[in-house]
């Protein structure tokens, strides 16, 4: 959906941290995407790849989906959640709220 | 001569989320407690919101950012309530962004307003990707929807903080199951406050702007109290 802007922003950074290793070349770089963060990974490895080759040649992109955790509302397990009804492995009732899995980060570069 | 990993660790913000922020501080430090409702187009934002703006402006000062994709027509019938309204045409965008309501608030008198309703454009989607900088996000949906809704759009009920089921004067002509369709909504939200109303009949509208204002009351406490 925004995924060309969002890539767009991860190269900026990319070329923020690469202006302090000025004799080094980008060869991969990975994301860390939260699986409620709203962004399609498929589709934002695209605009990753787009984006990087334009500017810097070819540059492996590795976009890694990220599980929230759930908390159970009855048994109180916690547990992985990826996509929506969050129904506890344990007892089968519904979990309250995620943590983590919202956000995104750019996780690493590789340079030689 | 081998690759060597960099490690980074640094969140990506969209420009939106950092002009939404920007946003969430100029509101809450104008005290101004701030609504995003989002739905499906024809789930009735802009009713809901015309009985809404009657009931309270007589204790709130009030003001509306209306966004469509094309026509000003929700703001032009939310204008004839007297009170401020903004209007965002998008053009063809599907949802509103936090730089046009950055651009709203320049234009609004938002210093005299206690409760801004943000009526997002008609899209289960989209908006609730895109944070505006609101205080929270109520979703609506109409009887006429279908009770697996929250199911099959989980990221609009799930970043909500209240639903409001509308319609409900149809129900005796519809096979919809009120039960189904909030056990649904619960199952993506446990903690989701939910008002079943009728815009037609006028059914549960006091208790939904009853909470509005009790959110705005103790928003307002609570900013008292960090202050003092």
């Amino acid at each position: 959906m925004h995924e060309m802007s969002l890539a767009l922003e991860i190269r900026s950074i990319c070329e923020r941290e690469l202006a302090k290793l000025p004799e080094e070349r980008i060869t991969a770089l990975g994301v860390d995407v939260g699986a409620f963060s709203g962004v399609e990974v498929d589709t934002l490895q695209f605009c990753l790849e787009v984006l990087m080759s334009e500017r810097f040649g070819g540059v492996r992109c590795e976009v890694v989906r990220e599980p929230g955790a759930a908390t159970c509302v009855s048994c109180g397990l916690e547990f992985k959640v990826e996509r929506a009804p969050f129904e506890c492995p344990e007892c089968g009732m519904f979990a309250r709220g995620v943590s983590g899995g919202q956000g995104m980060q750019l996780s690493y570069l590789e340079v030689e | 001569m081998s690759a060597e990993r960099v490690s980074v660790k640094e969140k990506v913000l969209s420009a939106n989320d950092r002009l939404a922020a920007e946003n969430r501080e100029r509101l809450a430090g104008q005290g101004i407690f701030s609504v995003n409702l989002i739905s499906s187009p024809g789930s009735g934002k802009t009713t809901l919101l015309e009985r809404t703006v009657d009931l309270l402006k007589g204790s709130l000062r009030l003001a509306v950012v209306a966004g469509d994709v094309q026509t000003h027509n929700d703001a032009e019938r939310l204008l004839r309530h007297d009170i401020p309204v903004e209007a965002i045409e998008t053009g063809g965008g599907c949802h509103l962004d936090a730089r046009q309501v950055a651009k709203s608030l320049d234009a609004l008198d938002v210093v005299n307003t206690d409760l801004l309703f943000i009526e997002n454009v008609g899209n289960l989607v989209c908006p609730s990707s895109f944070d505006l900088g609101e205080t929270l996000k109520v979703v609506l949906m109409s009887v006429t929807e279908g009770e697996d809704k929250p199911l099959k759009y989980p990221s609009a009920f799930r970043r909500a903080r209240a639903l409001v089921l509308t319609k409900v004067d149809l129900v005796p002509h519809l096979q919809f199951s009120v039960e189904e369709a909030l056990d649904n909504a619960r199952s993506i939200n446990p903690d989701l406050e939910v008002f079943s109303t009728s815009c037609f009949t006028g059914d549960g509208l006091n208790v939904w702007a009853g909470w509005l204002a009790d959110r705005v009351a103790t928003a307002r406490e609570s900013a008292e109290g960090a202050r003092s």
